[in-house]
């Protein structure tokens, strides 16, 4: 601690002609420092403030630093998934409902390219930085994302291919991918007996897709799959099951705690906080909107909003701006063993008998007594310095 | 006699951040920054009603993680050097703003409150914070309650239960051996609900937990209660859920009381405002600025222009919203309990971070609103779910709908472009655990020191907070980082132990690195 006050403390370098020999009071500098602190931002488009201090400038570039790392971090990520595959990205156009940053569009359309080489093993292969780009499985999983959409994401290894072709030959040639979406609500899914099915046709490169099922309450499968030129389905490999959540209250109602349909609406309506007397209608309008709402962890005391470098600032208020403001320095030194005080307040020395003191300076007069007494107290100095601060 | 119940339920929670390798780690201050800001003005606070015999009851979630770093001796004394730093600071801020009243008594306020956090932590628990918390809850006055080992969201670890049943075991092992007990409650990891689930809680002794407002009212048959009684899972497990009214209340940005004008303004800190060479020492080593908590404005109104703090002021804007708070809570009640003929429970839960660190005042909220309902009115009565469950033990039988409490109500936030890339790689590791503990049903020696740090890789790999960070976008690097560390880690243990060529000093080098769960039992993952 000790330390870092000596450090904080020095802010000008001393020169060893500053360090006077004398008697009583070697030497009581001070040293009147104006600091024009003009911190200038512009958005990242303008050319940034020309006027900036170099500190700014530094600072600056910190920022613009860790944004960039961000970005490249992304970027390394996203290309851990391709970079296996030895071919350029290409890009699928992945069906999103979200409008997000720049580097999350991006991310959505950089997908790994297929067949892919089983890349952990051997284990000799393995580097330490780069998570694989595939298992070696052929596997395609599922997962819910809300009531109307489904994720999914596959792995298919180039075995496979090699498989297909051998019995299929030259029909594979024109075969377009597919992911096949059966509905397979309340059934036993035997792959022959679904309640029906929907075909999604996907870029070969890509590697994962969200799906708009558009039915709460039901449940689903996912065939990955080829389409034959002449109609023929082949799977290349079948998905887990899920079941998409309701999107509205259930309609079954059990008999032992039954309620009425309009107590029902008055009590959802409480429950999402909207009061009384909805509609059916209303109410569905009502739970979506309440959805929509922040009203958890996402909404503010994220730990990422808590440190580091990004500051949110309300968005309207990114444009040009300025801000001065001024501190005084004032510093010293004595003898080791004096009695300092500055305005009757007192200070402590440094070992070496040197003091600094930063002030806030606002606008008007400081009159700063500095008063210096030996320590058998038969010496006395007192210098005064006055400041004035006036803004225009 | 009472007409209803008000549930609070603070869940406290942050990812196992700990970088013995680094000195200064910018991450850590995520830890930090709530044990000044939030953990210790609340336990001081329980800690004050109880000396002043005010009867209350809380709920508290405290993540496995929290605890695990709570309790970490290598954060324990880094806490101790980083509040130390504070209070030097705060005795500059001092002496710089001596000719300006109006932030010289702000400095002051900061430095009591450094010195009054150093003397809690140091001097009064030795550290050790979790024993604050135990205490309350020993006292009868606080319900703690578990949550995922590492924050997992469960409704995406669908394809791999094992790992559910791994985050729920390892989080009640924890718990039993921190506060001597059984746990009865879980806050799932972002309220994230999956059916069948509860099921997994059933298996581990866990009584109840919660859901978000639509996991109820969702639910099949439908509730007869709406959200204001708890229903039980066939399971036999409780399922409490969130009442929105008193939620916006406190969280929504444009109606919440902490956005209230008065109150302290967060983004105004003077590592971003003051002279770079001035606070230099006490931001991040690499010259990165970052909050030091010392904020003078007020949020003033929709400006650029922001007013000095005035604490007198934020706390008769503290109290006033505790009043209101109450005074809202006790209509909803009466009303309620015409309608529904059955004493409501009003379900409150929210982010423990929340209080204190976003909304500065929050923990002297909880303490205006704790004493005004135990000693202004009889309408309300603050209780925990166990105590509920006792008094009402016949509820409706229901399954919940999939649900959080995150961005739109499901698993959007943690499934996106920005982060679904994470699954696949999680999944695989997950089926691998699941392989190794079939392979290896009773590993000794090394390959169960191997073994168990395989799992802990897992769970430290699944936490929730990764892909959350990865949307909002801040600290992105330090999320993808840690995603891949642990999975490449997963691997090549998995690969070691069925190799039978593990590295014993690789091992003992992230052992003592990701050291989470000392006790952990990678037949967990089952």
């Amino acid at each position: 601690m000790g330390e870092k006050m000596l450090r904080a403390s020095q802010t000008r370098p001393k020169t060893s002609s500053e360090r006077m020999s004398g008697n009583v009071m070697k030497k009581c500098d001070t040293f009147v420092e104006k600091k024009a602190i003009a911190a200038a931002k512009s958005s990242a488009k303008s050319t940034a403030a020309k006027s900036a201090s170099l500190k700014e400038k530094k600072e600056k570039s910190t920022i613009r630093k860790a944004a960039l790392e961000r970005r490249r971090s992304l970027l390394e990520t996203l290309r851990d998934f391709s970079s296996r595959s030895g071919k350029p990205e290409k890009t699928a156009p992945l069906q999103q409902l979200e409008k997000g940053g720049r580097l999350v569009e991006q991310s959505k359309y950089v997908t790994t390219l297929e067949p892919s080489e089983p890349a952990v093993e051997p284990r000799g292969k393995q580097n330490g930085h780069h998570l694989p780009a595939g298992y070696g499985d052929n596997r395609i999983v599922i997962q819910v994302r809300d009531p109307l959409w489904l994720h999914a994401y596959w792995e298919l290894t180039a075995g496979k291919f090699d498989a297909l072709h051998l019995e299929f030959g030259a029909l594979l040639n024109g075969a377009r991918r597919l992911l096949r979406v059966y509905d397979i609500t309340g059934i036993f899914f035997d792959g022959t007996n679904a309640h029906g099915y929907f075909d999604v046709e996907i870029n070969p490169e890509a590697n994962s897709w969200y799906l708009h099922v558009g039915n709460p309450g039901r449940s689903y499968c996912v065939d990955i799959g080829l389409l034959l030129t002449n109609g023929r389905f082949i799977t290349l490999a079948r998905s887990n099951f899920v079941t998409t959540p309701l999107a509205g209250p259930s309609w079954i109602t059990d008999e032992e705690w039954m309620i009425v349909e309009e107590d029902f609406n008055r009590l959802y309506g409480l429950s999402v906080g909207f009061g009384v007397g909805l509609s059916s209608a209303d109410i569905k309008r009502q739970i979506s909107k309440r959805l929509k709402q922040q009203l958890s962890s996402g909404a503010l005391s994220s730990p990422g909003a808590s440190a580091g470098v990004q500051r949110g600032k309300p968005e309207h208020e990114r444009k040009f701006w300025l801000v001065v403001n001024t501190e005084l320095i004032v510093y010293g030194a004595t003898e080791p063993d004096a009695q300092l005080t500055v305005q009757g307040r007192p200070v402590r020395l440094n070992k070496d008998g040197t003091f600094s003191l930063r002030f806030s300076l606002p606008d008007g007069e400081q009159v700063i007594p500095v008063k210096a007494v030996s320590a058998d107290k038969v010496d006395e100095r007192v210098i005064t310095p006055i400041v004035t601060r006036r803004t225009e | 006699m009472e007409k209803g119940y008000l549930c609070l339920v603070l869940h406290g929670h942050l990812p196992y951040v700990r970088h013995p390798e680094h000195e200064d780690f910018l991450e850590e201050d995520w830890l930090y920054e709530a044990i000044t800001e939030t953990y210790i003005p609340l336990a001081a606070t329980f800690e004050s009603l109880i000396r002043d015999s005010i009867d209350f009851r809380m709920t508290m979630g405290m993540s496995p993680t929290l605890i695990s770093m709570l309790l970490d001796p290598l954060l324990q004394s880094r806490y101790q050097q980083h509040i130390e730093l504070l209070i030097e600071l705060a005795e500059k801020e001092v002496q710089r703003t001596c000719w300006q009243p109006e932030f010289n008594r702000l400095a002051r306020m900061y430095l009591d409150k450094f010195k009054f956090a150093r003397w809690f932590f140091v001097d009064k628990y030795q550290k050790n914070l979790v024993t604050a918390f135990k205490n309350v809850q020993d006292a009868g006055k606080l319900e703690i309650i578990t949550c995922g080992a590492t924050h997992g969201y469960f409704p995406l670890m669908e394809v791999c239960k094992a790992s559910v049943r791994a985050q729920v075991r390892t989080a009640v092992d924890q718990y039993k051996r921190v506060f001597g007990r059984q746990p009865n409650g879980i806050w799932l990891p972002e309220c994230g609900y999956n059916p069948h689930d509860d099921e997994i809680l059933l298996e581990n002794g866990i009584r109840f937990f919660f859901v978000d407002t639509h996991g109820v009212l969702h639910g099949t048959p439908r509730p007869k209660y709406g959200v204001f009684a708890p229903v039980f899972c066939k399971s036999g497990v409780a399922c409490f859920a969130r009442d929105v009214e008193s939620s916006k209340q406190v969280w929504s940005a444009e109606e919440g009381y902490p956005g209230d004008f008065w109150y302290r303004d967060f983004y105004r800190d003077i590592g971003f405002d003051l002279d770079f060479e001035y606070i230099k020492p006490y931001i991040h080593k690499d010259g990165i600025r970052i909050n030091t908590g010392i904020k003078y404005y007020r949020i003033t109104g929709r400006t650029n222009d922001k007013q000095p703090y005035v604490p007198e002021m934020a706390r008769e804007k503290a109290a006033e919203h505790a009043g209101n708070f109450m005074f809202n809570r006790q209509k909803q009640a009466e009303y309620l309990f015409d309608v529904l003929q059955k004493k409501p429970i009003i379900v409150s839960p929210y982010d423990a971070e929340l209080f204190g660190h976003w909304w500065y005042e929050g923990p002297e909220w909880i303490n205006f609103l704790l004493r005004k309902i135990a000693c202004d009115q009889n309408v309300i009565k603050t209780i925990t779910p166990s105590e509920y469950l006792l008094k009402f033990p016949r509820n409706q039988v229901i399954t919940p709908s999939m649900s959080s409490w995150g961005w739109k109500g499901y698993s959007e936030y943690w499934l996106e472009g920005s982060n679904d890339w994470v699954y696949r790689h999680l999944h695989k590791a997950s089926e691998r655990m699941s392989e190794l503990v079939r392979y290896f049903p009773d590993a000794q020696g090394l390959p169960r020191r191997a073994l168990n740090q395989a799992l802990r890789e897992l769970l430290l790999a699944q936490s929730s907070d990764w892909a959350f960070i990865m949307k909002t976008g801040t600290h992105v690097p330090y999320a993808v980082q840690r995603t891949k560390d642990h999975i490449l880690r997963f691997t090549k243990l998995y690969m070691q132990v069925k190799d039978n060529a593990i590295d014993e000093p690789w091992l003992s080098g992230i052992e003592s690195t990701d050291n989470i769960f000392p006790d952990i039992d990678y037949r967990f993952h089952a």
